[in-house]
């Protein structure tokens, strides 16, 4: 159990960041903050696993005040994946990084290196690899599984997609589900709706230093004055639903008002339609034709370019 | 504004081009979206443009670029930086001042923009940017997103005639993140500057930009209108690209013989094509 009570917390004290913040997060919730740049996400997160204290109020863990917790045993209870995996890489190979933790809590036994070995089979790791000369990708996924192995109850997310193309996101966010599913509190910042409708179950929003909402994630992301409020945007699927339902009297009442996710979506339209299934075949092969010729923007040119011809070479010293 | 003829570039340490075979021209005035999965070659592309490749990369470079009719491998990184506006993706990286207000001016004064006007241009960027407040705050105080409006506004205060920006909003929230594409969308017409922005949020590409780029291993795989290129929505996904939620929508509706036509780019188009369908 994560307990905010009245939270307030600065970096300097002149300049407050969290303003009275409350809050209780259960075991296993998987929960998502979002909110406006500024807002105190971050900060909040960092009061978690005591990389900050409470200038006022209680941070509580399981009860106890992180103030009264070593740095080592909230540790323990709380993973904490930073926004910039490059902000806690600090090892020379994969498999030194996914140690330097038990080695932190004085812990490197034989049992955490089985738990190393099976962490680098999950994510297919090469364990003699620099972590420094992976991809952005490769480095947060390493960041997260060194976080990971140590398996603490909670695992605090910064943001853990920002930077990730759609595949590494849906690989991130895939480890992050398992971590959950095996029964670790998840609490992540996140700015990309979709990841937050996806993935988190309840999601609070914050906004100059306070919560301004607080409740399950499809329920928060459809009330337009707390989206306006914390500078958010809707997930597509629920924009869509929202918009349908204002414009159109028919469809206020129906599953496409309230659909929030693609299939739930679809479902709906095609019910409403009453001519789910007709003709996929054959419309789709239209479109493909339609989309081959497309025209580009000034000058914009057709990729698939012809191949190089080294006519040029310049080796710049 | 922009002409890239056959360009390849090998980064001196890396094995294999990390750009190979492009050619791409993009106008006056124009907002080009660049995507595509990691290490694709979209950064490498978007360095060739600001001259960082090959100045402050070394490596095997072949072909042209030109900005503005110059050379960005033959002219100096000063020249090249006099005409082309950069954000980093690493924001921390380029900031060179510890104030807000200090980090704007710092591109003014060296600029050698006239004293009359540096006070309107600061106003001005950070007002664009929403961070009119922060002009007296220590940057380190400041969240990322701030920081990356503090980057964006720095350049726009320059008012440069190619804009090239790599992932500008990847640490803004929601709404930040639009109303930064629509100040640079807007910024590319009254101003007629050559916007590139390279992007992993394809849904803010495909409601802003004219023509998007996407990058495969290195070579363009589609440069076309952003309709054109969400149509391929499998392709995209098999190249490591995801679709906005309203483009898979509206072709999965085409594909369950709901709807037909084009692919939708927005939840504004997809709306439309939704009401169509039910009517």
């Amino acid at each position: 159990m994560i307990e905010f009570k009245d939270v307030r917390a600065s970096y300097e004290r002149s300049l407050p960041i969290l303003k009275g913040v409350s809050f209780a997060i259960r075991d296993g919730e998987f929960v998502a903050f979002a909110g406006t740049n500024g807002a105190g996400k971050s900060t909040a997160m960092r009061l978690v696993n005591g990389l900050l204290k409470p200038d006022a109020g209680e941070v509580l863990i399981d009860g106890v005040p992180t103030t009264a917790l070593r740095t080592s045993e909230l540790a323990r209870r709380v993973g904490f994946l930073f926004q910039n995996p490059d902000r806690q890489i600090c090892c020379s190979t994969v498999r030194e990084e996914l140690l330097f933790g038990f080695r932190a809590l004085g812990a490197a036994d034989a049992d955490a290196e089985a738990r190393v070995d099976a962490v680098i089979e999950e994510f297919g790791f090469a364990p003699d690899d620099d972590p420094f000369l992976l991809n952005r990708g490769a480095r947060q996924l390493l960041a997260l599984a060194s976080v990971a192995v140590l398996e603490p109850s909670v695992l605090v997310l910064d943001e853990p997609t920002t930077g990730l193309d759609f595949r590494e996101c849906e690989k991130v966010m895939g480890i992050v589900r398992g971590i959950h599913a095996r029964g670790a509190t998840v609490v992540m910042v996140c700015h990309d709706m979709e990841v937050v409708a996806d993935y988190a179950k309840r999601c609070i929003v914050m906004s100059d230093g306070r919560v301004v909402a607080d409740g399950p994630v499809f329920e928060v992301l459809r009330d337009h004055a707390v989206l306006g409020r914390a500078s958010l945007v809707p997930p597509q699927i629920v924009d869509i639903s929202l918009v349908l339902a204002a414009e159109s009297p028919r469809l206020a009442g129906t599953p496409v008002a309230r659909a929030n996710t693609v299939e739930e979506m679809v479902e709906a339209v095609a019910a409403e339609a009453g001519r789910a299934g007709a003709g996929a075949g054959e419309v789709a092969g239209e479109a493909g034709v339609a989309a081959a010729g497309g025209a580009a923007g000034e000058g914009a040119r057709r990729g698939h370019c012809a191949s190089v011809r080294a006519s040029k070479s310049r080796r710049v010293p | 504004m922009i002409r890239i003829t056959d360009f390849s570039f090998r980064y001196r340490e890396g094995a294999a081009p990390a750009v190979s075979g492009v050619s791409l021209a993009i106008g006056r005035g124009e907002f080009v979206g660049v995507t595509g999965a990691a290490g694709s070659g979209k950064s490498t592309l978007a360095y060739a443009m600001n001259g960082i490749v090959p100045h402050c990369y070394p490596g095997d470079f072949y072909g042209s670029v030109e900005v503005d009719g110059m050379d960005t491998c033959e002219a100096a990184l000063t020249d090249v930086s006099c005409v082309v506006g950069s954000v980093c993706q690493d924001v921390e990286s380029q900031f060179v001042t510890s104030v807000v207000e200090d980090e704007v001016l710092y591109g003014l004064e060296n600029f050698a923009v006239p004293r009359g006007e540096i006070e309107s241009r600061l106003t001005r960027a950070l007002a664009d940017m929403g961070i009119a407040d922060l002009r007296e705050r220590a940057i380190a105080s400041l969240s990322g997103g701030q920081k990356q409006k503090v980057a964006i506004a720095s350049v726009l205060a320059l008012r440069p005639k190619v804009l090239v920006l790599d992932e500008p909003t990847a640490e803004l929230d929601p709404a930040s993140s639009l109303s930064v594409f629509d100040l640079l969308a807007r910024y590319a017409r009254q101003h007629g500057t050559a916007v590139v922005v390279v992007e992993q949020k394809i849904a803010l590409l495909a409601r802003y930009a004219d023509a998007l780029v996407v990058m495969e291993e290195g070579r363009i795989r589609f440069a076309d209108a952003p309709a054109a290129v969400l149509s391929h929505d499998e392709e995209l996904v098999r190249i490591g690209v995801g679709c906005p939620r309203s483009t898979t929508l509206v072709n999965r509706l085409r594909a369950a013989g709901v709807c037909s036509g084009r692919a939708a780019r927005t939840v504004r188009e997809a709306c439309d094509v939704v009401k169509e369908a039910v009517a």
